[in-house]
């Protein structure tokens, strides 16, 4: 009964949030160019005018194109309910971990490069080669930072991980905790296509990275591909926000006070982390493809100097 | 507190791998005035400690002096001396970044084992801030090594000098004052006589490119 209720819950909260922070990032955007900008809440707007569409199909493509939306929107929904947005709603034993949330956004991701090749069209084959540089670039980095906290508490489950996690207090103020926020933090925008890695706002054929895989989709199916990113967006960040800045121990309340409490504070950090984004987005410039090694050698390094710091101190602080 | 001058440790380890990640030369001395930063910081808290537990005030004369010399001066005579330099970005490396990168992290796991056999530092149990701060100093002669500008050369000089200071500091809680001093003078003067010395052969060979120099031996 519990599980239906974390279920039910997880994905109201998710499905609704996910939309708000693509627009308060572009809201953020806008004001430091002194623009007004597209109101907070236009992509809801555009989900359902694409919704009411219908999709053109090319007549040379496979099933793999067809089927494709749903199988990412399909994963980016699964990856997101292995990541409980508050522990206080979650019950005792979640099903699936670190790993398994991993290979299930890979999964989504291989479906995507793979119907990015199957239409023939340049841009296509162009933006799944990037994509997949990309990605093998920033697994390691996500593995190895992810294996630190799944090492600290014993466990590869998240809902296990954030449990022991919010014993800690204020984690942040750990050596090992900060050098993985920040690997993480990078994680984020490599993997949501952010500036530094990839320009959401263009359709320049030199720079576009996820926008030339969905370049041939429309109607429906275009819907679902932008839904499914900004879930996997807003799980990524979940998974950063709950595990090193942890908030339901300081929760005294118990029933639905609880959670609605805690489920605000989230939503709260939530924010916080996508001003953060944005203002990154904002204070950098598009890096080179070639260069792109360079950032996630960094924050490999910075993963690596986490785990490492862990085993320097032998588990004594941490 | 311990916590806070392990984070300050890390943050400076972190800080000169974003050195080794960089190639232009403007982040290179914009990096190292970020590390100095970190290091006045780390100085600062141990004066406060110093003066509120044994009344000594000359860490803090050494904390001041770090940042006019290292957060101020030094960059800002290095930018002078590189605003008319030919070239912004670095091209040529021994290795290329990545692997440059993933080299100094060996660095470290190498400094760990090598300090964990060492007994005496904190009863057999490795001090993180010693791993760290041994670390700069092993990474700061990897980037030497790894540039071959005059340019990174100076830069690596100055990354392994922070290393050392930040060794010291960290393992003894602040040395005598007159050591502070021979350092500090010591560096002021090697890094003055390497600006001469960059502006003259920049002056004689029209590049800064320390291989032109072997075109000397005739």
């Amino acid at each position: 009964m519990k599980i239906l209720l974390y279920i039910v819950i997880q994905l109201f909260v998710i499905m609704m949030v996910a939309p708000l922070l693509n627009g308060i990032i572009k809201k953020i955007k806008a004001l430091s160019q002194k623009r007004k900008g597209a109101p907070i809440f236009q992509m809801y707007f555009d989900l359902y005018k694409l919704c009411k569409k219908s999709s053109v199909v090319s007549d040379v493509s496979s099933w793999v194109f067809k089927v494709t939306p749903y199988i990412v929107f399909a994963t980016a929904i699964a990856a997101a309910l292995l990541v409980p947005v508050s522990t206080m709603i979650a019950p005792e034993q979640l099903p699936g971990d670190i790993i398994m949330f991993v290979s299930i956004l890979a999964l989504g991701r291989f479906f995507m490069m793979i119907a990015a090749l199957d239409t023939a069209s340049t841009f296509g084959g162009m933006g799944s080669s990037r994509e997949a540089l990309i990605s093998s670039l920033t697994e390691p980095s996500i593995l190895v930072s992810l294996f630190t906290v799944g090492l600290i508490s014993k466990s590869t489950s998240l809902l296990q991980i954030m449990n022991v996690m919010k014993d800690k207090g204020v984690p942040l103020v750990h050596p090992v905790y900060i050098m993985i926020f920040f690997a993480l933090l990078t994680i984020i925008i490599a993997e949501t296509s952010r500036i530094p890695v990839d320009d959401p706002s263009t359709h320049l054929e030199l720079t576009m990275v996820h926008e030339a895989m969905i370049l041939e989709y429309s109607g429906r199916h275009l819907a679902l591909m932008e839904y499914g990113a900004a879930i996997k967006q807003l799980t990524f960040i979940t998974l950063l926000v709950n595990i090193l800045i942890p908030h339901d121990q300081l929760i005294a309340l118990t029933g639905i006070s609880a959670v609605m409490l805690s489920l605000t504070i989230y939503l709260i950090k939530v924010i916080g982390v996508c001003i953060i984004i944005a203002i990154a987005e904002v204070s950098t410039v598009k890096l080179k493809l070639f260069s792109i090694p360079n950032l996630a050698a960094l924050s490999f390094i910075l993963s690596v100097l986490g785990f490492l710091q862990y085993f320097v101190l032998g588990g004594r602080y941490v | 507190m311990s916590n806070f001058f392990d984070t300050l440790s890390v943050l400076i380890l972190f800080s000169s791998f974003i050195l080794m990640a960089n190639k232009m030369t403007k982040s290179y001395i914009k990096t190292f005035r970020i590390q100095s930063m970190l290091l006045a910081l780390a100085v600062g808290s141990m004066a406060i400690k110093s003066i509120i537990e044994e009344g000594r005030f000359d860490v803090l004369v050494v904390c001041l002096l770090i940042i006019i010399l290292k957060v101020i001066y030094i960059p800002n005579l290095l930018n002078k001396a590189y605003a008319k330099a030919e070239y912004k970005v670095e091209k040529d490396f021994i290795l290329n970044i990545p692997i440059l990168v993933l080299v100094c992290c060996g660095l470290v796991v190498f400094c760990y084992f090598c300090l964990s056999t060492i007994d005496g530092i904190n009863d057999g149990v490795i001090n993180v801030q010693v791993v760290n701060s041994i670390s700069v100093i092993l990474i700061g002669l990897f980037f030497m090594i790894s540039r071959k500008k005059a340019i990174g050369q100076i830069i690596g000089f100055l990354v392994i000098e922070n290393g050392i200071f930040i060794t010291a500091m960290f393992s003894t809680q602040g040395m005598p004052f007159i050591v502070d001093m021979g350092i500090f003078i010591d560096m002021l003067t090697a890094v003055m006589i390497l600006g001469i010395m960059v502006f003259k052969i920049n002056e004689e060979f029209d590049s800064i490119d320390i291989d032109k120099l072997n075109n000397l031996k005739g």
